[in-house]
């Protein structure tokens, strides 16, 4: 009874209090960009991968310049096939581009452009632009490759994807993959753990 | 004969067990009405509290987050900006339906886990077809597969949006920076905004959403991914608790392909701004009028 | 159950009472009726309490554990509980088939039961708030919805339009009912000024409740199967079937018991009504199959799994035939040159179409609106036993109310109750 007499009186307060809204705070809109757009360096660009993993089960990668900086140039092999030790096995399907195409004979972190421009590894995606204008103008307006970050730079920073981060430069399909797992709503078909009526 | 007398001792025996029967049959109604919070029931439309109100409330919110869940989360109220109108764009061509947007609502927004409820639906469309009859939301096999398209469908934050048209006590409503927004706490639960939506983009809380307490995510807005409570309707708000603050939104951030295009349509030198001027966009079901903020395209 | 000496007498003139207490002594008499009667009386009382005590325990379970415990989906948001209520409204609707004839048409034999409509449209209205409140998430922000104190989204949401419509056409009945039961009761001819302007405005204010529900689904665009402008005039059409087939077999029922003596005027006036409405509403039906299934297309796939099934799915397709079945079968059995003499003909066919009707608008009308889903997932709904056991409850409240209503009305109608037998 006493519960109901509360209910009556709160209800009646809230009666007496209702229907006017509130304003509400306004806040600043976006100013200019005070944060940089950063482009990932996936590791790819100066490591090779192993295929074995490390103590704590990390991939185990070889950095480029632990053979290279001890090693005499060596002529690019015309194909895959006359790849040996790290090399060995790589698969490449980008085209109908070789070795050469990117690569400086000797040089790991340098690549070169079509005219022969020598170009800093760590500016790799110059080279790709070369033949993927629509993609890299996509990427240039946010439209192509993931990101994190800000969308509002006046905030804070984005880190963009790097080509590579996707495309493996010398199998540059995008892979497929196993996709996360599906609705499990009722009356979905792989309604799993719902129900108890 | 006793034939008075024995009326009187059926009535009384008929009105004992009808006594009974009303309190036993009642008990699970009077047990509801025991347990609600008068607190709660009494609590105020979103827009009638004064800036102490909602203090007030969003404490006792947090307060309960710990008390059912165990975790301290912090419970914000966050307006939209000014000078801000978000749109969305998605590119068909580049998304393979990997589900990770999908996965990443589940997370960022504090969904049933049981469920696997999210604020998207990824559509595997049949190739040279616009016919949502042809597609399925089930798939499981590696993606993408040939000959098909993938259409993650999630709210379109429309601006003239029939969820906000049919709602009775205005529950729901669109805010000025765009975003479709639910009162959780004013919400009846009748569901029309559900039959109204021709984008299956509400959901509603069948029962109270069940989630471990190390997988809640703390960062929580009032009128977005707070945990919500039973029997009330919930959409996508673009992740306003993350938006408002200039961040990406989480399926946005999960997209492996960057198929996803967010931000400001009132900046003309946004990217959002750049794929409405240069690409041939479109929206779903333009027929109907809605007039979404959500924008599809395809590159090829 | 024994009969009232002073039944027969005409009524003396009344005792001057001060209009308070004649209106207390009224309500005591009223409450005195409802509570007392014969065992059949009571057993048939026992059985609806009985019932709706298992639908208010259901309920019960439903508030606590959450919606979970009905079959609805995201898919499929409004099942039972929401065909239930249409179903409702239309019972309420029809109840105006014996208004207008009684008034409009000065029908004296109709006239002589009309009150039985009014207290028929009291007891749906009753089921239909029933309905809308168990199908309610949160049934303690009921208050949110109520004009000045909540937010009323009026008048753009045409839900704040049905409860304007739904309480109004129950404040209306009340007063009418209740007015003439009270003029009754004293003995008074009623005053035509205190009722008539009602009566008038109840017959427009029942095709409202009846339209501005179907608007409820009809301005959906996103819901192409009910997004036809054809919905309105079906609901109309269906309530003029399942009510007038509910008012016949009442009738009977009255009859039966003793309670009013009345011609057969009103049975026939009922029966010619609904001649025509069960034509008509097949008509209807076959011109919405007909633009669905000729023009075919993704529209017509909600047509195309309500009678085929589709994608091996099928559950509303026996519901769906059983409906169309009885519709038929009602529609011959009326036109039946035996049905005018053989009233057991007639019960069959009411029944067949008050079934044929319930199917038809709450499986065959509602569910098909959401199956396909607006992302065209085919996700089937088969009512869970909570929402059977939930709805059993509300219908018995519903005759509970319509026992009473008739048992105190009638007796005050015919002023076999009146202030001098008290």
């Amino acid at each position: 009874m006493r519960s109901l007499s509360i209910a009556v009186a709160a209800a009646a307060a809230t009666l007496v209090a209702c229907g006017t809204d509130q304003p509400r705070p306004s806040r600043p809109p976006p100013g200019p960009p005070a944060f940089a757009v950063e482009i990932n360096q996936p590791a790819r660009l100066t490591s090779v991968e192993t295929g074995e993993v490390d103590a704590l089960g990390r991939p185990l990668r070889v950095a480029c310049v632990t053979c290279h900086s001890l090693r005499a140039p060596t002529a690019l092999p015309t194909s895959t096939a006359e790849l040996d030790e790290f090399h060995q096995g790589l698969e490449f399907a980008h085209g109908e581009l070789s070795c050469a195409s990117c690569h400086v004979a000797g040089e790991q972190r340098t690549l070169r452009k079509a005219d022969g421009t020598e170009v800093d590894m760590r500016d790799a995606m110059v080279l790709c632009r070369q033949c993927h204008g629509q993609q890299a103008r996509d990427y240039d307006h946010g439209a192509h490759g993931g990101m994190t970050g800000h969308w509002d730079l006046s905030v804070g920073g984005r880190v963009r994807n790097h080509c590579v981060d996707c495309h493996d430069p010398h199998v540059p399909a995008f892979q497929p993959m196993q996709p996360a797992p599906g609705p499990r709503d009722r009356g979905s078909s792989r309604r799993t753990t719902m129900g108890n009526h | 004969m006793s034939g008075p007398n024995r009326r009187v001792a059926l009535k009384v025996v008929g009105a004992t067990l009808g006594a009974g029967a009303f309190a036993y049959a009642g008990r699970p109604v009077a047990q509801w009405a025991a347990n609600l919070d008068l607190d709660e029931v009494l609590t105020r439309h979103y827009k009638e509290l004064t800036p102490e109100d909602l203090a007030q409330i969003l404490r006792r919110l947090e307060a309960e987050t710990q008390e059912t869940y165990g975790v301290d989360v912090r419970i914000e109220d966050i307006p939209p900006q000014d000078g801000v109108s978000f749109g969305y764009a998605l590119n068909l061509s580049l998304c393979i339906g990997c589900r990770k947007c999908v996965e990443a609502c589940h997370q960022e927004n504090n969904h049933d886990r049981r469920t696997n409820n999210s604020y998207i639906r990824v559509l595997e469309m049949e190739q040279g077809s616009f016919d949502m009859e042809k597609g399925t939301v089930d798939y499981d096999h590696t993606v993408p597969a040939p000959g098909k398209y993938y259409m993650p469908v999630q709210c379109q934050q429309c601006d003239d949006a029939p969820c906000v048209t049919v709602c009775p006590v205005e529950a729901t409503w669109k805010e000025k920076d765009g975003i479709v927004v639910v009162d959780y706490n004013w919400c009846i639960g009748c569901r029309y905004c559900e039959a109204a939506c021709p984008y299956h983009a509400r959901r509603f809380n069948w029962r109270a959403p069940e989630i471990p307490a190390d997988e809640i995510n703390p960062d929580q807005g009032y009128l977005s991914n707070r945990i919500r409570p039973q029997g009330v309707v919930e959409k996508c708000t673009f992740c306003l608790h993350r938006t408002r603050k200039g961040l990406l939104p989480a399926c946005l951030e999960a997209c492996p392909t960057g198929s996803r295009v967010f931000g400001t349509l009132l900046d003309p030198k946004s990217d959002i701004r750049w794929v409405l001027e240069h690409k041939r966009v479109y929206v779903l079901k333009e027929e109907l009028g809605t007039r979404p903020r959500f924008f599809y395209f395809f590159d090829k | 159950m024994a009969a009232d000496p002073t039944a027969a007498v005409t009524p003396p003139p009344p005792p001057s009472l001060p209009p308070a207490l004649s209106y207390l002594r009224f309500l005591r008499a009223a409450l005195v009726r409802s509570f007392s009667g014969s065992w059949r009386f009571y057993a048939w009382m026992t059985i609806l309490t009985a019932i709706a005590l298992v639908g208010l325990n259901a309920w019960g379970h439903q508030l606590n554990q959450g919606m979970q415990v009905t079959a609805l989906s995201d898919h499929v948001s409004w099942g039972l509980y929401i065909a239930n209520f249409t179903f409702g409204v239309g019972l309420a609707a029809g109840a105006v088939m014996m208004v207008i004839p009684a008034y409009l048409y000065d029908d004296h034999e109709m006239h002589d039961v009309v009150i039985i409509g009014e207290l028929l449209a009291i007891a749906a209205i009753v089921v239909c708030i029933g309905f809308i409140i168990v199908d309610m998430g949160r049934p303690d922000r009921l208050w949110h919805i109520i004009p000045g104190i909540g937010r009323f989204h009026w008048p753009v949401s045409m839900l704040t339009w049905d409860v304007l419509v739904l309480n109004g056409y129950l404040l209306i009945n009340l007063h009418i009912a209740g007015y003439l039961m009270y003029q009754r009761y004293l003995g008074k001819k009623p005053r035509k000024g205190w009722y008539l302007p009602f009566v008038f405005l109840s017959i427009g204010w029942a095709i409202s409740i009846h339209t501005v529900t179907a608007f409820l689904y009809q301005g959906l665009g996103g819901r192409p199967f009910w997004n036809s402008a054809l919905l309105a005039p079906r609901f109309l059409a269906t309530a003029f079937i399942s009510g007038p087939a509910f008012v016949i077999v009442l009738l009977h029922v009255v009859r039966w018991t003793g309670r009013l003596t009345f011609g057969d005027g009103p049975i026939r006036t009922l029966t010619s009504i609904m001649r025509v409405t069960v034509l008509l509403n097949l008509f209807m039906l076959g011109s919405e199959l007909f633009t669905a299934l000729y023009t075919g297309g993704s529209h017509a796939t909600a047509i195309e799994y309500l009678f085929f099934g589709s994608h091996g799915k099928h559950a509303l397709v026996p519901y769906m035939w059983t409906a169309v079945a009885l519709n038929v079968t009602s529609a011959v059995l009326l036109y039946l040159p035996r049905t005018r003499t053989d009233h057991r003909l007639l019960l069959a066919a009411c029944g067949a179409a008050f079934v044929g009707i319930y199917l038809e608008k709450g499986m065959g009308l509602i569910v098909p609106g959401f199956v396909p889903s607006t992302l065209h997932e085919l996700v089937e709904y088969t009512p869970s036993v909570t929402e059977w056991k939930v709805t059993a409850g509300i219908w018995a409240l519903g005759l509970l109310v319509l026992t009473v209503a008739l048992k105190v009305g009638l007796a005050m109608w015919t002023g076999r109750v009146n202030v001098r037998t008290d």
